[in-house]
This record gives C-alpha cells, structure tokens and sequence, in this order.
C-alpha cells in the first residue's frame, strides 16, 4: 500500500488558517484604536478588621488557656 | 571482612538510621517552625497561618493542614471558655506574634499587610 502526501491544502485547515488571519486583524485593529484592557491590582490593601466582636475581658480569661495551648502544641503553633 | 569490622559496619548504619529518623521526628514536631522559617509563610492576626506571595503546593497544603488543626483547638477552647472562636484565634495570635515569631519572619497585622518581623513586634492593640 502506498502513502501519498497530497500537494494541497485540507479545507480544515484552510479555515483554521482564515479563522486565525481574521483573529490577528481584529487584534491589531484594536491596539490601533486603543482597546487595550488594564488589569491592576487595587493601590490600598485590603483592611481586615477584626475588632468589630472582639471582647477585651475575654481575651483577659483567655490568656492562660492560649499560653498553655501553644505551649503544649509546638508542631501546630 | 572480619566479624569485628561488620559488626562496626551495622553500629555506624543503626546510629546513622537513628539520626535520620530522628532528624525526620525533630521536623515533623516543628511544622509550623519549619513553616515560618521557610520564608514564604507568615503568621496572621486572625491566628492562622497564611503563605506569602507564590509558594508550593505542597507548602499551601501544609498549612492548610495546620489551620484546621488550628481552628479545632480554638473551637474548643471557645466552648470550654464560652468565648467566640475568633476571640480564641485572635488572642492565640498576640501569644504567637511575641513567642513564635522570630526576626526576619513574616506576620500580618489587621491591615493585611505583610511585614518581616525586625526587633520589637508590632503588635494589635486589644493584645494588652
């Protein structure tokens, strides 16, 4: 059996190769007219407030709990 | 080989094992050290670890993994204390920011920032 390779183009491709031509134009007919698309982060970082439920004398009982918690669990604290 | 020379030859192997293993238990223990010494995990003042820009996928699992654990002991002591978990992980954070966090590591305050830790800690006000 004998394989030949054809000289010509398949039709798929044929529409790959438009498909990515009309894409190419459209991109470069964009930059021309300026539409560029910016993506920034935001300048401020963003506030994490934790104060709003936090209960001053409570973390007061809390404090030797807390130590011996992370006295007792080195790996995890 | 003699019978002395092989029985030298297993004394050195055992004694290498055991250091080895040891080495291993040693960083096992001390996951979250190892964490924060790595450079690219800091501690965070809600109580949770958090990693630092690009990091590893096996890193951003290890301190998952840590968090959890982290946030089963808050709940815990939140009950045991009838004190929210957040209150437990908060307070948590103000012991780890002065014991845990050493120079040069990274922590993150309320603002969301990330700093490296240079002589004294900075530390939220509602710590005392």
């Amino acid at each position: 059996m004998t394989v030949t390779k054809s000289r010509t183009r398949v039709p798929l491709v044929n529409q790959v190769l438009k498909n990515a031509a009309l894409l190419f134009g459209a991109g470069v007919f964009a930059m021309g007219v300026g539409g560029c698309v910016q993506l920034a982060a935001p300048e401020k970082p963003i506030e994490i407030n934790l104060n709003i439920n936090i209960r001053q004398d409570v973390l007061v009982r809390l404090d030797k709990d807390v130590r011996d918690l992370v006295d007792k669990n080195p790996g995890v604290f | 080989m003699t019978r002395r020379a092989k029985l030298m030859v297993a004394m050195s192997l055992g004694v290498a094992v055991f250091a080895a293993a040891s080495g291993h238990a040693m960083v096992q223990g001390d996951k979250s050290a190892a964490l924060r010494a790595s450079g690219v995990v800091g501690e965070q003042a809600d109580g949770y670890l958090g990693v630092v820009g690009n990091a590893p996928r096996s890193i951003r699992e290890q301190v998952d993994a840590l968090n959890i654990e982290r946030r089963a002991f808050y709940t815990r002591i939140a009950t045991d204390r009838r004190a929210t978990v957040q209150e437990v992980a908060v307070k948590t954070a103000c012991v780890i920011f002065q014991n845990k966090v050493r120079e040069g590591q990274f922590y993150m305050l309320p603002d969301g920032v990330w700093r490296k830790r240079e002589g004294a800690i900075d530390l939220p006000g509602y710590c005392g």
